[in-house]
């Protein structure tokens, strides 16, 4: 029974970061209704800027990650109005080909720049753990974990509360008639699709003293961020933090259970399921 | 006007294909290693290895009176980069021999294309035991292979406490496949019982479900089969679930690496792990001490056997073209066929059906050192068995 709840335990705490990666993909999807196949390589961006802060400024990682996030915030924005924008009413068809192609480049960029290499940050965090009862747990885990879920909550409370919030669920509920009450549409757009960016971004900063950094990094995560999306239902943000919790528990559980090779099978499984059976999410009510 | 043009462009072009043919002041060697990618600390290694053996072979003279230049092509530590290693160098470069690559994955991949293209391959480090599985002609390896390592691990045990019950967890491409297959076979033919076979993929954050799995499986022995950032990430878990078997033993590789016992890898959860090995500084073979001495003044730290293993291969191949008094493979080829170096700094290296029959040692990290401990004539340190319990570190 310990190893159920401590693989419960470590499963929560790679779906904090999971979360953070979900929402920032489920708040571009709902207000846009643009599937951004680049978000994994955007969490790559922002792992590369937090190394970057580390390796050259000496900059902790539990620091870095604001910067970093700050910068993909900006560059965000910068892609949404470059190229974004532009496809923004054409078929969902060229919006896909535009994103993957945006995640391409930043790949292989990121290849040019820093090499094939993996690089650990190694700090000195990563060699302790934190102890409750028969519990344990590294204690850079834990930090991610919390600073991950103060995000998530900041976020959820950003988007009920504040009147751009407000109108971020007003377009995201019906983008023809907000602009009508006096939404700017565009300005919106281009504010949640950098927030989204930064999202995965501060996941990045927050993820990379426990992974390794190269630059295919994100191409997993791109992937699992749809999972998560989906399971919480289509572009809602909450259900997509749900669902990002969802699946660190699934992936831990899975590989206690059955074995690490089948933890991303039983991901896609989950996917498949949902989608076929409940495509609203787990817990979604279908959207109007 | 335009006709002409043409004919001197093609002129030209005709010029630059068959440049490498005439005037060559050098004679090129083509080497396929990871420099970069996940592997980029073992191909670190083999370049420091080759530059050794390329300074001293070009001091007495070069190959065939001409100074050796070696062609390198990074694989970035995948297999279809080394595939593609091999048509630049041997098809647009035209090596007459190559040495390479660093991973079992990304050498069995070329074995093929080596063949297909009648070009000696000299392999320094993969040890999956399949890279030999083609009976080519033209593959050499100078390394004790997957099954070398599950027999001298396995004969080290016996003789150390014989425990009864082992787990294998590896990482699941060619290098870890190949040893667990290996460990498996040799672990039933000796009588030890299989609790748990666990595989993982290299690239995953976190291997504590893996090492819970293996915890409640409670062996004696654990055998990993890991490279570098997985060990070291293995390590630390292990001390985080609380894993206590009294046998960490390993296939070399990431748990033998120059970096795992120190802040770089490791540290000191690296502690009282054994690993195969196949060479170390102290190793008796005459020129060892010395090789870790220049590659210590050269590049401020202590080689682990990858570094060796490259310096030989290309030791090999110098000897090989001045015994064939030609460039051209199949002389090459059968030149490597004879070749029986009697002293050398990784022991005598003489080729059976390609394969360099090599002893295998069993070291123990010693208080963030590599100490051998088996087999007896050659330890220089007693094992310390059992490893101590996290708690009691």
């Amino acid at each position: 029974m310990v190893r159920f709840f401590q693989a419960c335990a470590d499963g929560l705490l790679t779906g904090a970061l999971y979360a953070l990666i979900g929402m920032g993909l489920a708040l571009i999807f709902g207000v846009m209704r643009i599937v951004n196949f680049a978000h994994g390589a955007f969490l790559m961006v922002g792992m590369y800027a937090t190394y970057v802060l580390f390796d050259y400024f000496k900059i902790n990682p539990y620091v870095g990650f604001l910067p970093a996030g700050l910068f993909c915030f900006i560059f965000g924005y910068i892609v949404y109005v470059a190229l974004i924008r532009p496809v923004r009413d054409r078929s969902h068809f060229m919006q896909i080909l535009m994103t993957t192609g945006i995640g391409l480049i930043l790949t292989d960029s990121a290849q040019l720049i820093f090499k094939a290499d993996y690089r650990q940050t190694n700090i000195d965090l990563i060699n302790r753990s934190v102890h409750l009862g028969p519990f344990g747990a590294n204690a850079a885990e834990v930090l991610s974990f919390v600073i991950a879920l103060a995000f998530v909550m900041g976020l959820r409370s950003f988007v009920v509360r504040s009147r751009t919030g407000q109108a971020l669920r007003a377009i995201s509920q019906n983008p023809e008639v907000a602009p009508l009450m006096g939404i700017n549409l565009v300005r919106i757009q281009s504010f949640s699709f950098a927030l989204g960016i930064a999202l995965a971004g501060v996941a990045g900063g927050l993820l990379l003293p426990r992974l390794y950094l190269f630059p295919g990094v994100g191409e997993d995560y791109t992937t699992k961020a749809f999972v998560m999306v989906v399971l919480g239902g289509m572009g809602s943000v909450e259900g997509a933090a749900f669902g990002g919790l969802v699946l660190g528990l699934s992936e831990s559980l899975t590989s206690l259970y059955l074995g690490n090779q089948w933890a991303l099978i039983i991901d896609f499984v989950l996917f498949l399921l949902v989608l076929s059976f409940k495509p609203s999410g787990i817990f979604g009510r279908q959207r109007a | 006007m335009r006709l002409k043009a043409f004919f001197v462009f093609a002129i030209a072009c005709l010029c630059t294909l068959m440049l490498p043919a005439w005037g060559q002041a050098t004679t090129k060697i083509g080497v396929i290693t990871s420099l970069t990618g996940s592997l980029a600390a073992f191909g670190e290694a083999h370049k420091n290895g080759y530059a050794i053996a390329l300074d001293e072979i070009n001091a007495k003279g070069g190959v065939l009176g001409k100074k050796v230049e070696l062609d390198f092509y990074d694989d970035q530590s995948k297999p279809d980069q080394a595939v593609q290693g091999v048509s630049k160098l041997i098809d647009q470069d035209q090596v007459p021999i190559l040495l390479g690559s660093y991973s079992s994955e990304s050498t069995k991949a070329i074995v093929g294309s080596v063949t297909q293209r009648e070009t000696p391959l000299i392999i320094p480090t993969a040890t999956a035991d399949n890279v030999m599985d083609s009976k080519s002609p033209w593959i050499f390896r100078i390394c004790a292979g997957a099954t070398d390592y599950a027999k001298a691990t396995i004969a080290f045990l016996k003789a150390n406490g014989a425990p009864k019950k082992m787990a294998i967890v590896y990482e699941n491409t060619n290098f870890g496949q190949s040893n667990m297959k290996a460990m498996t076979a040799a672990a039933r033919e000796a009588g030890i019982e299989l609790v748990a076979v666990e595989s993982y993929e290299a690239k995953s954050p976190d291997y504590k479900a893996v090492l819970q799995r293996v915890k409640q499986a409670n062996p004696d022995v654990i055998y990993f089969c890991s490279y570098l950032l997985d060990a070291t990430t293995l390590m630390r878990q292990a001390r985080e679930v609380d894993l206590n078997p009294k046998y960490y033993t390993s296939a070399g590789t990431g748990f033998a690496a120059a970096e795992f016992p120190t802040e770089k890898g490791a540290g000191k959860n690296a502690d009282f792990t054994f690993s195969v090995s196949q060479w170390l500084p102290d190793a008796k073979w005459a020129g060892s001490k010395e090789f870790d001495a220049e590659y210590f003044k050269r590049f401020n730290s202590h080689p682990a056997y990858h570094a060796i293993q490259a310096y030989s291969a290309l030791r090999v191949a110098a000897a090989a073209i001045n015994n064939a008094k030609s460039l051209d493979p199949a002389k090459i080829r059968d030149a490597i066929k004879n070749i029986n170096l009697t002293s050398t700094p990784f022991g005598p290296i003489k080729f059976e059906n390609g394969q360099n029959q090599h002893p295998v040692l069993i070291t123990q990290v010693q208080k963030e050192q590599y100490r051998v401990v088996f087999p007896p004539d050659a330890a220089e340190a007693k094992p310390i068995i059992p490893a101590p319990a996290w708690s009691k570190r």
